[in-house]
């Protein structure tokens, strides 16, 4: 049970699709072989619940009100624990939304304190907000913040997206000598299709020699511990946080052009470990 | 080589997709299905692509467009150029034309309409579309201003439901004018279709997604209007473009009260009910709705009571009007007013939707109004007022250094009924002549106003004093029903409903006073129009058998008096004048069906002439 063994069955559905590329020409190689892999779940949270309902107090805290300078980024928003900007769907969702009310508020949430983990795999499934300005992310951060500061501690982001480019998604990882505006990242980006329109699966698999990250189970890229430039600071326990951000150095400002409210929609949030 | 593919193919793919690849090659005549168009994608690339055509509209310079070999994006052969020209070029006025095809293009598997495009300096290009085929133009889709700059940029035009669009034949138009007077030049390459997953949550609208609630009558007619498609572009922004009626599919909820055709045409046929118009493009719903509140038969305007030789018209079916140039004069580019002006039994009626200001000049000749003193007019504002709403009425004597004006006090309680405003020219500020008068604008002065209806607009003369009225010497009879059978509104022998306010500001001309005739008070109404009396409380009366008044009058000719519960509802009862001496009247509650006996809030008096009332009160049997 919840043991899932992935790389197998794709390798068989593969089969009948590798015909197909070949022969219609296609460039994209869509098999990768990877390791194969016995992942036991030990934390997940399914956002099932009813409408209204703010997500689950012995799994989530909030982070609330604006931080300092913008939480760092001058981002324009204010964190509220307000369901009109986070709360339950009644669908199995939760849904983070983006209001522009003469100010921005939107919603900010972590499992700092309640659950925190060293290796595994990180994993949402999530639909993504758009337009310019918006900054949804799905990320980590040391769980040794309080006493060893950013970049020190680490920051794994999973998932970053650029709201005036729904089409691409960002893997990325700070540390010490390799933070802020450069960090080690790559994009993915999908062909013709965008992240907001439909739910993706973003993920991480991550022990003591590499991350890779994953989009809907493709892996795009694979930091090792040697392609660091600072320290490897990955072998602690890391706790996840899910926020949509309103402008900010990363992301620019939004425009009168951005539509509002914004939503950033998550099916799930799982976390495994690796069993032998 | 081909040889060896198709075995791998024969091995590998089913025999049934073989079949059709095949079937793609070649064809035989008992292939031949019904007649279906090409689905080409490429309008211009560097050059126009298969059967594509040009016209330049009438009245634009129609040698504006050129295809040019040397300004094109990413150095292809050729782009299109624009040349818009500078105001006054004899040539014409703007830049505009059509690319056609004279055969229809199947479209139905390209989400948008995409083009790379460049300016000589930085310009908003008024109008560009698609659909425009120079006939109907049944799917045209149009995007008004679109910015474009001197760097090349991709700008797209979404297709709202292409599904419709299975022989199309306008590929791509235009239409701009100069800048600040200024010519220019743009280039626009690589025009094609394409089949995008980057366009992404489209949103569609009718009345631009807002919910309209309408009171309304049997005969009135609109039209659908602000109909949008909206998409969110690569970029994450949104466009919005104007989309056809074509594209939409009306509903009524209740056809007997309602019905919309596929042009978006709403006639009101039935009520009192009510009906909510609706839309849908394809499957996907449509923000925005009417709902239409008939009340059934329209009411009529009041008949206008003033002598014709005392009146100049401008607009009433009760009087000869004076020539005027328009009753709505369209003035760009701030004005939104429209007009759906209606006749109902014979009598027309001005209608002003989307109301910010409107004009009604009549100018050749203008009018001599010297020897009149007032202006009156009849409005109607058919949705709820949240608050008092406020018209500003405009006079304009030609020549004068600006208008005239009088700001009029519209009560939150008088939608939804006609309100007759006499207006005297004393009262308009910074009027100094009326010698030529040319035009009457009314302006949505604290935007409460989002339309009205409109009648017997005419300016007239009190100069001639109305016949004498005269004053009744002896007062009412006092009445003798006991105490405990009554409920009085106005009378010195019983105790009144509290609270009652006998001179509510319903914008009437009538002026209430209360005189003492031998020491008993009575009620009088001098100059009447109508008069409204607000119960203290809403009263049940339904166990009460009559409504008791005296009146008195020498010089009325129709008094009419009403009672209203809530709706409003309301029903009159025509009293005989003028009368000799007092006349005393019991008025059997039931000739006021369908009035809720059991929740009366307001009676009301119309008609004319200097009026004195005593004693109006319920009473039993």
């Amino acid at each position: 049970m919840n043991k899932i063994n992935k790389f197998r069955r794709i390798l068989i559905q593969s089969i009948l699709l590798m015909v197909m590329v070949i022969f219609w020409g296609c460039e994209r190689d869509n098999f990768q072989k990877l390791d194969e892999r016995n992942w036991q779940l030990t934390w997940s949270d399914e956002f099932n619940g009813t409408a209204g309902q703010l997500p689950d107090a012995a799994k989530w805290t909030f982070d609330l009100g604006t931080g300092q300078n913008g939480w760092g980024n001058s981002e324009l928003q204010s964190y509220t624990n307000n369901p009109a900007n986070i709360s339950l769907d009644d669908k199995g969702n939760l849904v983070i939304t983006a209001i522009r009310e003469g100010n921005f508020t939107s919603a900010r949430i972590k499992t700092q304190g309640l659950f925190a983990q060293k290796y595994g795999r990180f994993e949402a499934r999530i639909k993504t907000p758009y337009g310019p300005g918006l900054w949804p992310a799905f990320w980590m951060l040391g769980e040794n913040i309080e006493t060893t500061p950013w970049p020190q501690c680490g920051e794994i982001d999973i998932m970053e997206l650029r709201g005036q480019e729904p089409h691409i998604i960002h893997g990325t990882i700070h540390g010490p000598g390799y933070s802020g505006g450069n960090p080690i990242s790559k994009a993915y980006a999908l062909t013709n299709s965008r992240f907001d329109t439909d739910f993706h699966i973003f993920a991480i698999e991550w022990d003591a020699d590499k991350i890779d990250f994953f989009v809907d189970d493709y892996l795009y890229q694979r930091i090792e511990k040697s392609d660091v430039p600072g320290q490897w600071v990955y072998d602690q326990p890391f706790f996840i946080l899910l926020n949509v951000a309103v402008g900010g150095n990363y992301v620019g400002f939004p425009t009168t052009q951005t539509p509002f409210p914004q939503k950033m929609i998550i099916d799930y949030v799982r976390v495994y470990q690796e069993v032998n | 080589m081909k040889t060896n593919i198709l075995i791998i193919l024969k091995k590998y793919i089913p025999t049934g997709f073989l079949v059709l690849l095949l079937m793609g090659c070649e064809r035989e005549l008992g292939d031949l299905k019904p007649v279906t168009f090409p689905d080409t994608p490429e309008v211009f690339i560097d050059g126009f692509s298969a059967g594509l055509n040009y016209a330049a509209f009438g009245g634009s310079v129609p040698t504006a467009f050129d295809v040019d070999t040397k300004e094109t994006y990413n150095n292809s052969k050729a782009s299109m150029r624009f040349d818009v020209p500078n105001a006054g070029d004899p040539r014409g006025a703007y830049a505009g034309g059509v690319f056609f095809t004279e055969a229809g293009r199947n479209l139905s598997g390209y989400t948008a309409l995409t083009f790379w495009a460049k300016a000589s300096e930085s310009a908003v290009l008024d109008l560009v579309g698609f659909g425009n085929d120079l006939g109907a133009s049944k799917y045209q889709a149009t995007i008004s201003g679109l910015q474009v700059s001197t760097n090349w940029k991709k700008y797209y035009i979404p297709l709202p439901n292409s599904s419709v669009l299975t022989a199309e034949r306008g590929m791509f138009f235009y239409s701009t004018g100069p800048v600040d007077g200024k010519g220019y030049s743009f280039w626009i390459d690589e025009v094609k279709f394409e089949n995008l997953g980057t366009i992404a949550h489209p949103q569609f609208t009718i009345f631009n997604g807002e919910d309209k609630v309408e009171t309304t009558f049997i005969g009135v007619t609109q039209q659908i209007s602000g109909l949008t498609a909206i998409y969110n572009l690569p970029d994450g922004v949104n466009q919005s473009l104007n989309a056809a009626t074509a594209y939409f599919t009306f509903t009524s909820s209740n056809k007997s009260i309602a019905t919309v055709d596929e042009s978006g045409e709403v006639i009101v046929v039935g009520g009192p009910g009510s009906a909510e118009i609706t839309a849908m493009v394809g499957d996907a719903a449509v923000l925005g709705s009417l709902t239409l509140q008939s009340i059934g038969n329209f009411q009529q305007a009041p008949l206008p009571v003033h002598a014709a030789d005392d009146v100049i018209s401008i607009f009433s079916n009760a009087y000869t009007n004076v020539p005027v140039n328009y009753y709505n004069g369209y003035w760009a580019p701030y004005q939104t007013t429209t007009s759906a002006d209606f006749e109902i039994n014979g009598d027309q009626i001005l209608q002003y939707i989307d109301f910010n200001f409107v004009g009604i000049e009549f100018s050749s000749p203008t009018v001599d109004a010297t020897a009149m003193t007032h202006l009156h007019l009849d409005i109607y504002i058919p949705n709820t007022l949240a608050a008092d709403a406020q018209l500003k009425i405009e006079l304009v004597n030609e020549g004068a250094a600006s208008s005239a004006t009088y700001i009029a006090n519209i009560p939150a309680l008088q939608s939804k009924r006609w309100v007759g405003l006499d207006l005297p020219f004393s009262e308009f500020t910074g009027l100094n002549s009326t010698d030529k008068l040319m035009q009457i604008i009314f302006v949505n002065e604290n935007n409460m106003i989002s339309g009205f209806y409109a009648d017997n607009i005419y300016f007239y003369s009190n100069g001639t004093p109305p016949p004498p009225g005269g004053e009744p010497t002896v007062a009412a009879s006092t009445p003798t029903h006991p105490a405990a059978n009554v409920i009085s509104v106005f009378s010195d022998a019983y105790t009144p409903i509290p609270g009652t306010n006998l001179n509510p500001d319903w914008a009437q001309a009538t002026v209430v006073t209360t005189v003492p005739i031998q020491g008993n008070n009575t009620l009088k109404y001098a100059g009447l129009n109508y008069q409204g009396i607000e119960l203290g409380a809403s009263q049940n009366v339904s166990s009460m058998g009559f409504l008791h008044l005296d009146f008195w009058t020498a010089n009325s000719t129709t008094l009419n008096v009403f009672l209203i519960s809530p709706g409003p509802v309301e029903t009159g009862y025509s009293l005989t004048v003028p009368t000799s001496g007092w006349t005393s009247i019991d008025i059997p509650l039931s000739s006021f069906a369908p009035v809720n006996l059991s929740d009366v809030i307001q009676l009301k008096f119309d008609g004319n002439g200097d009026i004195y009332l005593d004693n109006i009160y319920f009473r039993k049997n």
